[in-house]
């Protein structure tokens, strides 16, 4: 699989509405579908942040579609296998545009605790396959990493961000 | 007359020419090694079958000169462990199938085939399980072994036929009931199932081979992401696999440690089931409920554990660190009083609701019979009214100290492992409290454990009673400071594999709630 290139290409549209296009962004970024699209043990994490203590719908991303076609957001939570990497490719492209990715934990972004010498089924990060907006690592990040992730990426479409940096308490 | 003796009369009656040794229980967890030969093995398997032994696991190890197979067996009434070897000329390696006198094997047989190129005579269906196509040798064969290209049409995973009258759909690996990445290819009749098929391998990720690059103590981390929500279970069955074959000792007060916290992540899995298994049936809101208690749970164990999923707290002779007296123990005793209300309140939300009881009662029923030739555990063997606890067989941690009941359903249906775990979670409530009462002071951890362990050379099978049932871990060590061959018996995967022969000609949505009620957790079964 190693050289097979997923990579789509990704085309400005051909119209642009100068200020309409800066308000559909707003309503975009501040309600993102993410699809149900849970792999390992990242998913349990997601699956809290959407639940009454961290509650995701606080930023308007709570509606998680199983289809990929009411979907615009894919959080990649888990490792990705050779065998599942196809699927993976097969529900990006099914997404509509614009649509994001959100690699969520070390296994998506480089593989993480199970690259060794002489592996044979994983894929090394889920960047080699599909175009990543945002990366969050841990292992598995906490609901609160995700939801930070998911603040970056409405920086990200929008060009400001809505929430202030919170500062540690330690 | 203990079963172990009978047995040993017996064989010996039956079989003048096999060897049949007793093994030292507490060094190596089995009582009995049969050496078979490719002759006489179906005679073994049939004359084990007869006795009611289930089987447990069947694996294979290479040792290079020679492969071998390796079958367990139990029984369900007592604990009587026997090892079934069969050595395998590693050039052609052929066995004979026992899928006709257990059924499981047929999955297990299949997994061996693919991961070290054993071929099976009889085998129904030797295709791919776990493994991508394009990888192009056995991956856990100690040397590289390219796969045949003649077989290569052999190995062609499975690829439904359409046929008159009937159609098929994929169920997965993207599906929101299957738990994660499991696809199952189901063969419908309008809304009726006619079979059922699970693939698996879409979460493979290599814990086996990864154990024979890395040496034990990195390897500690690893079992927690096999079971990702009973983490501590997992990870209590490799500690104590490696204590056990390395002879270390473990303070009392690390044991009951051990217990306390292995029972809150147990009740932190079956509050994750209890959310999820409704949701498959269509009601989102116990989700909420079952996830505000979790995270009780979740914050207890962060405070001692440092993480708050995949935990890796137990070390080989204690614990990472000792729990703070006050904080700990309070928040634990606020939980189980917490606890103990919000399940007369589950009681009234999911157990009474009419809509949920049409949907799960007399459905995907287990019949006692089935348990043998599956070998399933945990809560599905417990709802067809066998009480099989590893806690109870085989006591482990401070479990032999603490007094505790095995609920049991009473026909395997549904709503009988519904039933069976709810009321798990009320026993484990009781086993934390009384751990609390007895939990002695003293040191946490024992000293004197090198670095970098160097295990005598042997075998050992150890198991614990994890959240889905029997889980065990077999390592082979050859005195280097990695395993030589580690292999996993995971509950889930016996579970599973009892979906297709309960499937069959029910409706969709049924099987579904089936599905749900297995609680699996796919890492554990793809490892």
């Amino acid at each position: 699989m190693g050289k097979r290139s997923f990579h789509l290409e990704t085309k400005d549209p051909i119209i642009k509405f100068a200020v309409l296009d800066k308000i559909l962004d707003l309503a975009r970024a501040n309600s993102l579908w993410p699809i149900t699209f849970g792999l390992a043990c990242c998913a349990i994490e997601m699956m809290c942040a959407s639940m009454a203590r961290f509650d995701i719908a606080r930023f308007g991303a709570e509606v998680f579609r199983p289809s990929p076609r009411q979907a615009d957001l894919m959080i990649v939570s888990g490792t990705v296998t050779k065998k599942m990497a196809p699927i993976l490719v097969t529900l990006y492209e099914q997404m509509p545009s614009p649509k994001w990715v959100i690699a969520m934990g070390n296994c998506a972004i480089s593989g993480g605790p199970f690259v060794f010498e002489g592996q044979y089924n994983l894929v090394e990060g889920v960047d080699l396959l599909v175009p990543v907006d945002i990366y969050v690592p841990g292992c598995p990040p906490r609901p609160e990493g995700l939801l930070e992730g998911l603040m970056k990426l409405e920086e990200k479409i929008t060009g400001t961000r809505r929430f202030p940096v919170p500062e540690p308490k330690w | 007359m203990t079963m172990t003796n009978r047995v040993i009369e017996e064989f010996k009656a039956e079989f003048k020419s096999v060897d049949i040794t007793e093994a030292p229980y507490e060094k190596q967890g089995y009582h009995l090694s049969i050496e078979a030969r490719t002759g006489n093995l179906l005679n073994i398997i049939d004359f084990l079958d007869k006795r009611e032994f289930y089987i447990i696991d069947l694996f294979c190890v290479d040792y290079q000169d020679y492969l071998e197979l390796v079958y367990f067996f139990n029984t369900h009434r007592e604990l009587c462990r026997i090892k079934v070897t069969l050595k395998l000329d590693p050039v052609k390696p052929v066995a004979p199938t026992i899928s006709n006198t257990y059924t499981i094997a047929r999955w297990y047989e299949r997994e061996v085939h693919e991961f070290f190129g054993v071929y099976f005579e009889g085998h129904p269906n030797l295709t791919y399980l776990f493994l991508h196509e394009e990888i192009g040798h056995y991956p856990l064969r100690k040397q590289h072994v390219p796969v045949p290209d003649g077989d290569k049409k052999l190995l062609n995973s499975f690829r439904p036929h359409e046929e008159e009258n009937s159609f098929f759909i994929n169920l997965g690996p993207q599906h929101p009931s299957t738990h994660g990445v499991l696809r199952v290819v189901l063969k419908m009749d309008g809304e009726y199932l006619i079979s059922a098929e699970p693939v698996l391998g879409y979460l493979h990720r290599m814990h086996e081979k990864m154990a024979e690059n890395k040496s034990y103590m990195q390897f500690l981390p690893n079992p927690a992401r096999m079971d990702y929500p009973g983490a501590l279970l997992f990870n209590l069955a490799y500690v104590e696999a490696v204590e056990k074959l390395c002879g270390i000792e473990v303070p009392e007060r690390a044991k009951y440690i051990r217990t306390i916290t292995c029972e809150l992540n147990r009740i932190a899995s079956h509050l994750l089931w209890l959310g999820a298994f409704p949701a498959d049936l269509g009601a989102l809101t116990p989700f909420m409920y079952a996830f505000d208690d979790r995270e009780n749970i979740l914050d207890i164990l962060e405070d001692v554990t440092g993480s708050r999923l995949t935990y890796c707290y137990f070390r080989f002779g204690g614990l990472y660190n000792d729990i703070n007296e006050e904080t700990f123990i309070d928040a634990t005793k606020r939980f189980i009083e917490r606890m103990r209300e919000r399940l007369v309140m589950y009681d009234k939300l999911i157990t009474g609701n009419v809509i949920f009881i049409n949907r799960v009662k007399n459905i995907g029923i287990l019949e006692q019979g089935q348990a043998k030739k599956y070998g399933f555990s945990g809560p599905v063997i417990r709802s067809t009214g066998i009480p099989f606890d590893m806690r109870k067989v085989d006591p482990y941690a401070a479990y032999g100290s603490i007094d505790f009941e095995i609920p049991t359903g009473h026909i395997g249906d549904n709503m009988d492992r519904y039933m069976v775990r709810m009321k798990e979670i009320e026993i484990s409530l009781n086993i934390i409290e009384e751990g609390i009462k007895r939990l002695p002071s003293g040191p946490f951890k024992t000293e004197k454990v090198p670095k970098k362990l160097k295990p005598p050379k042997g075998d050992i099978y150890n198991a614990v009673e994890s959240t889905r049932g029997e889980t065990g871990v077999y390592i082979v060590s050859d005195e280097s400071d990695t395993p030589y061959r580690m292999r996993w018996r995971v509950p889930s995967y016996s579970n599973l594999m009892t979906f297709p022969h309960l499937s069959r000609g029910v409706l969709i949505a049924d099987a579904i709630a089936t599905l749900g009620s297995y609680d699996i957790v796919v890492p554990e079964i793809d490892r």
